[in-house]
């Protein structure tokens, strides 16, 4: 873990209020796993005074090494609302990266991705990861679910891959019209995978995580929490242990990947 | 070129590098953040607040944050104190620096076993007693907003132990002077203030408080005036040390605490905005020391004109 004056390379609208911005890091994130993230911090600014933490949505590759990282985000408040307004050369304060990411067990060879929105983030990552290394990806299939067109993100990069890509809107205007743990479900049925990944809204992740233990199929989900250090330190980000009432793991250090199980839902 | 200012202090006994301690419950056992900060540099670590029994902390949402600060509703979360012993003071004692151990309890009682147990450990360089928690629900705050309670879990404490005793106080009392007078009476060699200001959020879509345990501890920059007046005003109250805490973030804010009698300041929410706050704060110190021609840190402290 390093802290690294980083400055944007780019900073550009993904859809209605959605970005990606390209960051430059001084330290290496060639470690960088998929799940990982980083607490970002708007320089000299005491309102907002926390960093907020985001998954890496990819690493920026310059001559086969990583010399920044990409970061997608959705304006929800103050922080995103400046983060946005952020120019090419502007300079921001990142810890990073942080974290446990997604884990492939090695003998996982038909493995599905769920996001729910701006929960594609790292699932972005984890494919870039996996396609520079001898994974075959040749079984995965991805769902992606939003709440419209519009909100549909990253399906650039998932149409040019040879993976079977799963779309889902909730008001039907692009993909089929339900959720994304439909088609998701439909699939598992079918063909079993063995594994599943999302990231996205809670209640989507607990639908896939119910998925999942009712067919006995592994499951990782990356989840977000409010947290102040993004270290071990703060002991804010507090979620609930399956099994052992009032007993938390921390998002930071345990997560935000967590096998399923491991959480109450 | 002339000599580099002398940052040395002393706390009840206890002579630290320099006044630039990390508050407990903000730096956890040290060891996190082994990899950014140069941890023999600091004057002084105070962990994370230690209980007998290990303790599970409050249900989340635990933090919410507000305008120039945070709330915290932790609840205390620790691994406890034998875990403490065995597990991460290991780490703490090769460091060339003064540790303090931060302790609480639910009963004067719980106080009296942990000052035992801590004083005849060598790696512990001096306790702090925590009587001004907000966020457990009997015990803590309990302590520090009463004077008789106050004064007497200090003397039971003092009766234990002969190790340097900082009382850390609760701001959330109408005259902060009667309980530091209470403190120093009893024993204590230093007090540290301030603890976090009791406060609360609430989501005007849901009208719950965005806090699990509806009110936490509100830290940062938003409470340094408040903290800094109440220092000035327990620095004249009593003889004993007063350490600066509540919303240092650089050197500039803990020279406001040292003019306005500390001799030394912890840096809390700071270390988790900009993990290296604690060594850019005694590098600021040393800066404007030398710029100023002030030769020892003791030349400024407690030096505020009225």
């Amino acid at each position: 873990m390093l802290q690294h004056l980083a400055t944007v390379l780019w900073n550009k609208k993904a859809g209605p209020g959605y970005y990606r911005i390209g960051l430059r890091c001084p330290g290496n994130f060639s470690a960088a796993v998929p799940g990982q993230f980083v607490m970002l911090r708007l320089v000299r600014r005491l309102d907002p005074v926390l960093r907020r933490p985001f998954s890496i949505h990819n690493l920026v590759m310059h001559g086969g090494q990583a010399n920044g990282i990409e970061l997608l985000y959705q304006v929800v408040g103050k922080a995103t609302t400046l983060l946005s307004q952020l120019k090419t050369g502007d300079r921001v304060d990142i810890l990073g990266p942080l974290g446990r990411g997604f884990q492939l067990p090695s003998g996982a060879k038909k493995v599905y991705l769920a996001a729910g929105g701006v929960g594609v983030a790292p699932l972005v990552f984890m494919v870039s990861y996996f396609r520079r290394r001898p994974v075959d990806l040749s079984q995965w299939h991805i769902f992606l679910g939003a709440k419209s067109r519009e909100d549909l993100l990253s399906l650039d990069v998932f149409s040019t891959l040879n993976i079977p890509l799963h779309i889902t809107t909730d008001d039907g205007s692009a993909g089929e019209h339900c959720l994304v743990t439909h088609p998701l479900e439909t699939t598992v049925e079918q063909s079993p995978p063995d594994l599943i990944c999302a990231c996205g809204p809670p209640a989507m992740l607990g639908c896939v995580a119910d998925i999942a233990e009712r067919h006995g199929i592994a499951c990782q989900v990356s989840i977000e929490a409010v947290m102040a250090c993004g270290m071990g330190a703060c002991l804010g980000c507090a979620v609930a242990r399956r099994g052992e009432p009032q007993t938390y793991l921390h998002v930071c250090m345990d997560g935000p990947v967590f096998d399923s199980r491991q959480l109450k839902w | 070129m002339s000599k580099k200012p002398d940052l040395q202090t002393t706390i009840g006994g206890l002579a630290l590098q320099n006044p630039v301690m990390t508050a407990s419950g903000t730096f956890g056992y040290g060891k996190e953040f082994e990899s950014l900060v140069d941890l023999n540099r600091l004057g002084a670590v105070i962990v994370k607040g230690l209980s007998l029994e290990p303790a599970r902390g409050n249900p989340p949402p635990r933090i919410v944050e507000t305008a120039c600060g945070m709330i915290n509703a932790i609840g205390l979360e620790n691994v406890g104190i034998e875990a403490f012993i065995a597990q991460k003071l290991v780490f703490l004692q090769k460091l060339n620096i003064p540790v303090i151990a931060n302790i609480y309890g639910r009963l004067e009682e719980e106080y009296v076993q942990l000052a035992r147990r801590l004083d005849p450990l060598e790696a512990v360089a001096g306790i702090e007693l925590n009587i001004s928690c907000p966020n457990v629900k009997a015990g803590g705050m309990a302590f520090g907003v009463d004077p008789a309670a106050a004064f007497n879990v200090t003397q039971a404490v003092r009766e234990q132990t002969s190790k340097p005793l900082i009382v850390k106080l609760s701001p959330n009392v109408t005259d902060i002077s009667e309980i530091a007078v209470a403190v120093a009476e009893a024993g204590a060699d230093c007090i540290s203030l301030i603890n976090t200001i009791s406060a609360m959020v609430i989501d005007i879509e849901t009208r719950r408080p965005r806090l699990a345990n509806i009110t936490g501890g509100l830290s940062g920059p938003a409470i340094k005036p408040i903290a800094l007046r109440m220092v000035w005003q327990a620095a004249q109250a009593v003889q004993i040390p007063v350490i600066g805490i509540g919303g240092i973030l650089t050197a500039e804010d803990a020279l406001e605490f040292l003019i306005a009698g500390a001799t030394a300041v912890q840096v809390g929410t700071a270390n988790f905005i900009h993990p290296r706050s604690t060594i850019d704060i005694i590098d600021g110190l040393e800066a404007f020391l030398e710029a100023h021609n002030i030769a020892t840190v003791s030349d400024i402290i407690g030096t505020l004109e009225i």
